[in-house]
């Protein structure tokens, strides 16, 4: 049996023993639903509420704060790291900044995001966007340090002229770097778009979450937690089919597959 | 003649510090004036009423020296800030206990037993791809707003680091001395206690790093949401009374409670594998 089969077979079989013992522990009045719902009450509560509009209301709001804050802190974040590791100054300059905030969870600044932007759409683009925009501009700042040395002491020798080295050398090798950045940004940002919604808002997944948690609706609450796992996993999905794209060019290391 | 050679190589040797604490310096004066309204007077003759814009609300950006008042106060003259740092505390304290407890010696066992590992795949792959801060509803309606809660979501977020950090530590001991000890008959006891352990433990304390990172967040989220305590309610309650200077200082407190405590455990890291070979040898 492949290891990839067993792996599959047996991690199948103890998820779906867990959903059957959960629906029967409910299902035998163990366990109050209340607290816990059960896969069929979840099932039936998705179904109504993917007829209903309010909920695509919340859907939409919350990926569009996502999406704004996410792709925001792409364009600045790759284009700073970039210029953050390759110029030595600019590192001195802006590095005691980016390291503090490295080490800050982004969403203690919550409370003054809302002081300034208030509790609509913008202090969640902020959030999220302060979220994902460090973890980027740390590993792209990581990968261009990173540069084969053998590398640019040929170009260097061949009169290879500076934006020559950067683009057919530096950029190339931190492209990976990169997308390690934005997989882990993406966490971010999706955290982003929960704390942010938990803590004041009046639309969005997160809303719905906090407000089925204060009606007792677990399985409407349950779904939402369900859809941001989702959406964390098909982005990390999206990220590892574009970098695959993007690193189709490189020769296998030997002995991999 | 000499004396600018001389500076020019002072500051080229200390060049590092020099920019970084200039830049630290010009956020500084750049925040005082946007706090006391320095640059609105400074432009207001060139752009006129323009730069009244640059007149901001003490409510909105406090200033450094506000900060600073602020902190002195909370720390030394009325001490309000030291139950809620105990508070804060004590919750990261007992959730990265737990999270020590469940996720080593699972992620140690999963690690060393491969089907155990793969019956818990399923469940480890979706709670590392859901923000578990979004479970905190749910830990409400569990059990309530108070300490329990806290602890638990601090547990929730920094137990997986801890469990995968555990489980890749067992995957990367060295084969050959697995085999040595097997071929000698070792215990499975003898082989966790003398084999594996051993070679997890800078594995483990980067977990731990990671997951002190992520109990901060814990700290923060869980206290914002419910509670009455700790540095996170405090910048919450702040927040909401636009005492923004009390706000930065919890920031602040909270920054320099998670570097001082991932730099205490880089510190460890260092020590215990103090006896190690260094690599390039072997």
């Amino acid at each position: 049996m492949s290891p990839r089969l067993e792996s599959f077979l047996v991690g199948g079989t103890t998820f779906v023993a867990f959903l059957l013992l959960w629906q029967t522990t409910v299902s035998l009045g163990l366990i109050d639903p209340l607290f816990v719902s059960s896969p069929t009450r979840i099932w039936l509560a998705s179904r109504s509420l993917l007829d209903d509009p309010d909920f695509w209301r919340d859907v939409g709001v919350s990926a569009n704060e996502f999406a704004t804050g996410y792709l925001a802190a792409i364009a600045v974040a790759i284009p700073l790291g970039l210029v953050v590791g390759w110029y030595r100054r600019a590192h001195y300059l802006l590095g005691p900044f980016i390291d503090a905030m490295n080490a800050v969870p982004r969403v203690t600044f919550l409370p003054i995001i809302v002081v300034w932007f208030g509790i609509g759409l913008w202090s969640k683009f902020a959030v999220v966007f302060l979220g994902a925009v460090i973890p980027i501009i740390i590993s792209t700042q990581a990968g261009v340090r990173a540069s084969e040395a053998r590398f640019l002491r040929v170009a260097r020798s061949f009169g290879a002229s500076q934006l020559m080295i950067f683009s057919s050398i530096v950029l190339p090798g931190t492209v990976p770097f990169i997308f390690t950045g934005l997989k882990y940004a993406a966490g971010r940002a999706l955290l982003g778009v929960v704390v942010g919604e938990l803590y004041a808002s009046t639309a969005g997944l997160g809303h719905m979450i906090a407000e089925a948690g204060n009606t007792f609706q677990t399985d409407v609450l349950f779904f939402g937690v369900l859809l941001f796992t989702a959406t964390g996993l098909v982005t990390t999905g999206i990220l590892d089919r574009i970098e695959k794209r993007f690193e189709r060019w490189r020769p296998q290391p030997a002995g991999t597959r | 003649m000499t004396r600018p050679h001389h500076l020019l190589r002072f500051y080229l040797a200390h060049e590092r510090a020099i920019l970084g604490l200039a830049a630290l310096l010009a956020l500084l004066v750049c925040w005082e004036g946007l706090g006391r309204g320095w640059w609105a007077d400074l432009l207001s003759p060139l752009i006129g009423r323009a730069a009244d814009a640059l007149r901001l609300k003490p409510i909105f950006v406090s200033s450094p020296s506000a900060v600073a008042a602020a902190a002195w106060s909370l720390f030394w003259v009325t001490g309000k800030i030291w139950p809620h740092l105990a508070a804060s505390g004590l919750e990261l304290l007992i959730g990265l206990a737990l999270s020590i407890l469940v996720g080593v010696p699972l992620g140690l066992v999963c690690g060393r037993y491969r089907l155990l590992s793969h019956a818990v795949a399923p469940f480890v792959s979706a709670l590392n791809a859901t923000p578990q801060v979004a479970l905190l509803p749910l830990v409400v309606l569990w059990i309530g707003t108070g300490l329990g809660a806290r602890v638990f979501i601090i547990f929730l977020l920094t137990v997986l680091p801890l469990f995968i950090n555990a489980h890749a530590a067992v995957r990367t001991t060295d084969p050959r001395l697995v085999t040595v000890a097997r071929s000698f008959a070792a215990t499975e006891w003898f082989m966790f206690r003398s084999v594996i352990a051993p070679s997890a433990i800078p594995f483990l304390l980067a977990g731990l790093r990671l997951a002190i990172g992520r109990g901060m967040i814990g700290i923060v989220v869980g206290e914002l949401y419910g509670g009455a305590t700790g540095v996170g309610f405090m910048i919450n309650r702040a927040g909401a009374l636009f005492e923004t200077d009390v706000v930065f200082v919890g920031v602040f407190a909270i920054v320099a409670a998670g570097l001082v405590l991932t730099e205490g455990v880089r510190r460890i890291e260092i020590s215990v594998s103090a006896w190690r070979a260094p690599i390039e040898g072997a």
